[in-house]
């Protein structure tokens, strides 16, 4: 599958070839068909070639509190108490690859996050300057900073293994069938199904989370409670920050024309009105006391 | 003195710009001494430096200047540590220089009009003293500044941990007080040397004429000299 590049970081005029017809693909998650097994998690640094990375004991099964510059792909066993029960709602937290990725609009190093046309969103860690302003952009909380690399990693989508015609490693692994992957178009399909199975089934709220705050996802997850997506820990109406919107779009532009009129004004200021010239200024009074 | 060259004269202004200011010598008149000089010359250097290496950061338009320092990735900590020298430097002009900034109830009137009148060249107030009403708002407002990209600075270098809403605050902040430093900053150069000749001597030599002193800072210019025979 190409890797046309549909949108890079800090470049003034985008990078879009626009040669090819490329589908935009995407991971779909089923958070009702999760055990927790962590096969994803093995897959992904294996893979990627991650090293191990230390488990942390927080109280429940989960591997880490959170992302890390090393660990990719995490199972969030998020806990609910509801109805007299427990439901365990397991959901597999990673880069969402937005179709407008937030870290890509904070991010200052040209070609240091790109976004591919099948919407793959990829950090170049030659270009990275670890700067951290991707942090910031993300609504998902994913980019994390290795201190040992001074850049910044994250899910790649399997991108080496999808150019190449493969499913991500994350898939492959699933023993459950609750990981899929394909074009977007068509893991939506699969999703509004499987939404309708659930409904059927007494969760009358269940939904495809493809949030348009951020244009959807490349990730598109089946929520069972789909008006509580705060539960499995994710943002209810993710967008790029505002500020990071009027820090690029108003504030940078807003800023050249002032600098730029700043030098025009002092060069018309200086053709209008020329030096301010000091008279007699060879003259000389003896009188006056010396130091 | 020492090491006084027989067969060159020595520069009696230089010698005494050393250590004192305000002080006339022949037809020079000190304005700025030795240490409050370095430290103009500290901040201007390390705020270029600056200046430089985060363009390229704001804007691609700007990644040209990347290449000065090595590339972008050597901006940012270049960047970063310099902009800790501008602030500390900052600092040190603020305490050294701050004594002469008190802003006259007279001079408020530099925030509007009078800045217009000053740059259409209209003759300076009589009791204009060593710094008039611009510079000294300008001093204030450049102190408040350096603090701004210190604090907003130090949340970009080290995000990690802070509320969103905080460090888009600081973004902005940072940007903001850059570009409010830069549009100044140009017209400060600009009167500085170009406009207004005769001004730049006192960041190198750290003299000004007496002609210079009585047109730009009249009541410093009776003040250091005793002469009154001008008053208008």
């Amino acid at each position: 599958m190409s890797l046309d590049i549909r949108r890079s970081s800090a470049s003034v005029w985008g990078s879009h070839s626009g040669m090819r017809s490329v589908p935009t693909v995407s991971k779909y998650i089923d958070t009702t068909t999760c055990i927790g097994c962590k096969a994803c998690e093995v897959a992904c640094q294996e893979w990627n070639d991650l090293k191990p990375v230390a488990t942390e004991q927080t109280g429940t099964y989960q591997t880490l509190p959170t992302l890390d510059a090393g660990y990719w792909n995490l199972i969030r066993f998020n806990e609910r108490d509801f109805d007299g029960g427990l439901a365990w709602l397991m959901r597999k937290d990673q880069c969402m690859h937005c179709d407008e990725p937030g870290c890509l609009a904070a991010c200052p190093a040209p070609g240091a996050i790109v976004q591919y046309e099948n919407g793959i969103v990829d950090v170049n860690p030659d270009q990275c300057i670890g700067c951290k302003y991707c942090e910031t952009g993300c609504p998902f909380d994913v980019p994390r900073f290795s201190a040992t690399t001074g850049k910044m990693a994250k899910c790649t989508l399997c991108v080496d293994r999808v150019s190449v015609g493969l499913e991500p490693a994350c898939v492959k692994s699933c023993p459950t069938g609750c990981l899929h992957f394909g074009t977007k178009d068509d893991m939506v399909a699969l999703g509004n199904i499987r939404v309708g199975q659930l409904k059927a089934n007494g969760f009358a709220q269940a939904t495809l989370y493809d949030p348009q705050g951020v244009h959807g996802t490349s990730v598109v997850t089946i929520l069972a409670h789909g008006d509580h997506p705060e539960w499995y820990g994710l943002p209810a109406d993710p967008h790029v920050p505002w500020g990071v919107k009027l820090w690029k779009k108003v504030l940078r532009p807003i800023g050249g024309l002032a600098i730029l009129g700043a030098v025009l004004g002092a060069f018309a200021h200086y053709t209008r009105f020329g030096p301010k010239k000091v008279e007699g200024a060879d003259e000389q009074d003896a009188n006056l006391p010396r130091a | 003195m020492s090491a006084v060259n027989p067969n060159r004269p020595m520069d009696t202004a230089i010698a005494v710009a050393r250590t004192r200011e305000d002080v006339v010598v022949g037809n020079e008149i000190v304005r700025h001494r030795l240490f409050s000089r370095y430290m103009h010359w500290a901040v201007a250097v390390t705020f270029v430096v600056c200046l430089l290496t985060g363009m390229p950061i704001w804007t691609p338009v700007f990644g040209w200047m990347a290449t000065l320092f090595g590339g972008l990735s050597v901006c940012r900590v270049v960047h970063s540590w310099v902009g800790v020298a501008f602030f500390l430097a900052s600092a040190a002009q603020f305490v050294e220089w701050m004594h002469d900034m008190h802003v006259e109830a007279w001079e408020k009137d530099w925030l509007g009009p009078r800045v217009f009148r000053y740059l259409r060249y209209e003759k300076d107030d009589p009791r204009t003293g060593k710094y008039n009403g611009g510079q000294k708002l300008y001093f204030w407002a450049v102190s408040l500044g350096a603090v701004g990209l210190m604090l907003s600075g130090l949340l970009m270098w080290f995000p990690t941990g802070f509320p969103s809403f905080l460090r888009q605050a600081a973004y902005l902040i940072h940007d903001f007080t850059f570009i409010c430093f830069v549009v100044s900053l140009v017209f400060h150069v600009y009167l500085g040397t170009a406009a207004e000749p005769g001004t730049f001597g006192s960041m190198t030599r750290g003299t000004v004429t007496r002609a210079w002193a009585r047109l730009h800072h009249p009541r410093w210019y009776r003040d250091v000299t005793g002469d009154d025979s001008r008053r208008p």
